[in-house]
C-alpha cells in the first residue's frame, strides 16, 4: 500500500469529516465517510457552497488566499436528528494547485451537554440560594436561644463549654398574682399579654447591653456581664429593672389588665452553657441567679430588691434605701436594699 | 430515611446519560421517533433529565400541570406511551439499573399516563 493510499484510508476512517476541494473551482475532490454521512455523497461537480448554505463562494477565496478561510456551524437534519456540525476550511497548496481542506466535527453532543450544564448549574445555584436562606433562618432561630458568642462557639465546635463568669448581675422579674390572672383569663389573652410585655422587656434589655436568658411562665430573667464582660453589670440590670417597672406603669394606664411585678437583683458568679443536645437551651446557673430569684420574692409589688453589696454600684444613679437584714433561703443572713429610679433625670446629673 | 434511586445510581450524571441513550433510541424508533424530529433536543433532554430525576427522588420538582401543558398538543396515544416506557426501561437497564429499580421508575412514569396520553384512541 502506498503512503497516499494509507493516508486516504486514514482520512476515511477518522470521526472527523474531511473533504478536499479544488482551490479555484471549489469542487469536491475527496470526501471521507463521516463527511458523506452528514452532507451526502458528493459527485464530482458538487461545490461546497451548495452544501453549506451560509457559505458563499467568495468566502473560499481565490487563488492567492492561504490559511484559514472559513469557520462556522451548520445545522443538518439526519434521521430525525438535528446535527450541529462545526466546519472549518483552510487553504493550502500542493505543488501548483490550490486546495481547500474542509474539516467537520459533530458537536451536537457538546451542544446538548453545554445546555444541560447551563440548566443544571442554574438549578444548583437556585438550590444553593434556598439553602443559604434556610441557613439564615436557622441561625436567626438559634440566636433567639443563645447569645451570639455562644452560638459562634456552638457552630464551630458543635458543643458549648460551660463558662464560669465571676462578675455578673442578674435581674429576675415575676408578676404578682399571675396564677390567679391565668386561671380566670382566656389563655390566648394571657399569652398575648405576656408576649407583648416580654417583647418590650427584650427591647429594654437590649438597650442596656444585657442578655435575656429565658422566661419561665411569667418570670423573666436577664443578665449582664455574660457572655461578654460588662464592667457596669450591676447598674445595667438595675436600669433594666427600673425601666421594666416604668413600662408596666405606663402600660397599666392604657390597658384593661393591670400588671404588677416584683423584681430581685443578684450579683456574683454564674455559669452559662447550652443545656441539652436535642433541645438546646442556653441557661445560666449559680449564686447570682439564685440570689435574684430569692430577692424577687422579698420585693413589694412594683418594687426592686437587691443585695447590699450592689449598693455602691447603684448609689450614683438610683435611689437606694436600706431594707434591713433578712434570712434568705439557701443564702443565709443578707443585708438588703431597695432600688428606685432616681428622681432627677439621668442626663442632668 | 432510605437512599433514593436517584442517589443510589449516582444522581444527575447517571440520569442525564440514561436520558441521552433514551433519546437516541427514541429517535431511531419508527413508532415514536417522529415526535422528536423537530424539537429542540438539548432543551428536551434537559427537561427529561429533570423529570426523571424528580420521579426518583432527585432535587427537582416537576408539577403535573406543567407536564400536562407541554404534552397537551402532542396527541400521544397509549401505544406511544407504552413504546416510550419500553425504550426507557431498556435505557435504564443498559445503564446498570437493577430490575426492581427499573420497575419502580416505570411505575412512577405509569402514574403520569393519564396526564401525558391525550389521544382518544389508544
Amino acid at each position: 500500500m502506498t503512503i497516499a493510499a494509507i493516508n486516504e484510508k486514514l482520512l476515511r476512517s477518522i470521526g472527523v469529516g474531511v473533504a478536499i476541494l479544488d482551490g479555484v473551482s471549489h469542487e469536491i475532490i475527496f470526501a471521507n465517510k463521516p463527511f458523506c454521512d452528514w452532507f451526502g455523497t458528493p459527485d464530482q461537480m458538487t461545490r461546497m457552497s451548495e452544501l453549506v448554505e451560509e457559505l458563499s463562494p467568495e468566502d473560499l477565496g481565490e487563488d492567492e488566499a492561504e490559511g484559514r478561510v472559513f469557520t462556522g456551524e451548520v445545522e443538518l437534519k439526519r434521521k430525525r436528528r438535528t446535527l450541529v456540525i462545526a466546519v472549518s476550511i483552510s487553504a493550502t497548496r500542493s505543488g501548483d494547485q490550490r486546495l481547500l481542506v474542509v474539516e467537520c466535527q459533530n458537536i451536537t453532543r457538546i451542544r446538548e451537554l453545554e445546555s444541560m450544564i447551563d440548566s443544571y448549574s442554574t438549578m444548583v445555584e437556585r438550590n444553593t440560594r434556598e439553602l443559604e436562606r434556610e441557613k439564615e433562618r436557622v441561625e436567626k432561630l438559634l440566636l433567639n436561644l443563645m447569645p451570639r458568642s455562644v452560638y459562634e462557639e456552638f457552630k464551630t465546635f458543635g458543643v458549648v463549654t460551660p463558662q464560669l463568669y465571676t462578675q455578673v448581675s442578674v435581674v429576675m422579674l415575676d408578676f404578682v398574682d399571675f396564677t390567679e390572672f391565668a386561671t380566670k383569663t382566656d389563655p390566648t389573652v394571657t399569652l398575648a399579654e405576656l408576649n407583648d410585655i416580654f417583647t418590650a422587656f427584650d427591647r429594654i434589655v437590649e438597650q442596656y447591653g444585657c442578655e435575656r436568658i429565658k422566661t419561665i411562665g411569667d418570670a423573666y430573667l436577664a443578665v449582664s456581664g455574660m457572655p461578654d464582660p460588662a464592667p457596669e453589670h450591676a447598674s445595667a440590670v438595675a436600669h433594666c429593672a427600673v425601666r421594666f417597672l416604668r413600662y408596666l406603669e405606663r402600660r397599666n394606664e392604657s390597658h384593661q389588665h393591670t400588671w404588677r411585678a416584683r423584681i430581685g437583683l443578684g450579683t456574683g458568679a454564674a455559669v452559662g452553657s447550652v443545656v441539652g443536645i436535642q433541645k438546646y437551651v442556653y441557661d445560666v446557673f449559680g449564686p447570682a441567679v439564685n440570689m435574684a430569684s430569692r430577692l424577687q420574692m422579698m420585693a413589694d409589688p412594683m418594687g426592686i430588691v437587691a443585695p447590699e453589696e450592689m449598693k455602691f454600684d447603684l448609689i450614683d444613679e438610683f435611689q437606694i434605701s436600706d431594707f434591713g437584714e433578712h434570712q434568705i433561703k439557701g443564702l443565709g443572713e443578707m443585708d438588703l436594699i431597695t432600688v428606685e429610679a432616681n428622681l432627677r433625670p439621668a442626663h442632668i446629673r | 430515611m432510605g437512599t433514593t434511586v436517584y442517589e443510589k445510581y449516582g444522581g444527575f450524571k447517571t440520569i442525564s446519560r440514561i436520558v441521552m441513550s433514551f433519546y437516541e433510541m427514541a429517535l431511531d424508533s419508527d413508532e415514536i421517533g417522529d415526535y422528536f424530529a423537530d424539537v429542540d433536543m438539548p432543551r428536551l433532554m434537559d427537561h427529561q433529565t429533570k423529570f426523571i430525576s424528580s420521579l426518583v427522588g432527585g432535587p427537582v420538582s416537576f408539577s403535573d400541570d406543567r407536564l400536562r401543558a407541554v404534552h397537551a398538543q402532542l396527541n400521544i396515544s397509549h401505544s406511544d406511551f407504552d413504546e416510550m416506557g419500553r425504550l426507557l426501561s431498556e435505557a435504564l437497564s443498559d445503564h446498570g439499573m437493577k430490575p426492581a429499580d427499573v420497575d419502580y421508575v416505570l411505575h412512577e412514569i405509569e402514574s403520569k399516563r393519564a396526564i401525558i396520553v391525550t389521544a382518544d384512541a389508544g
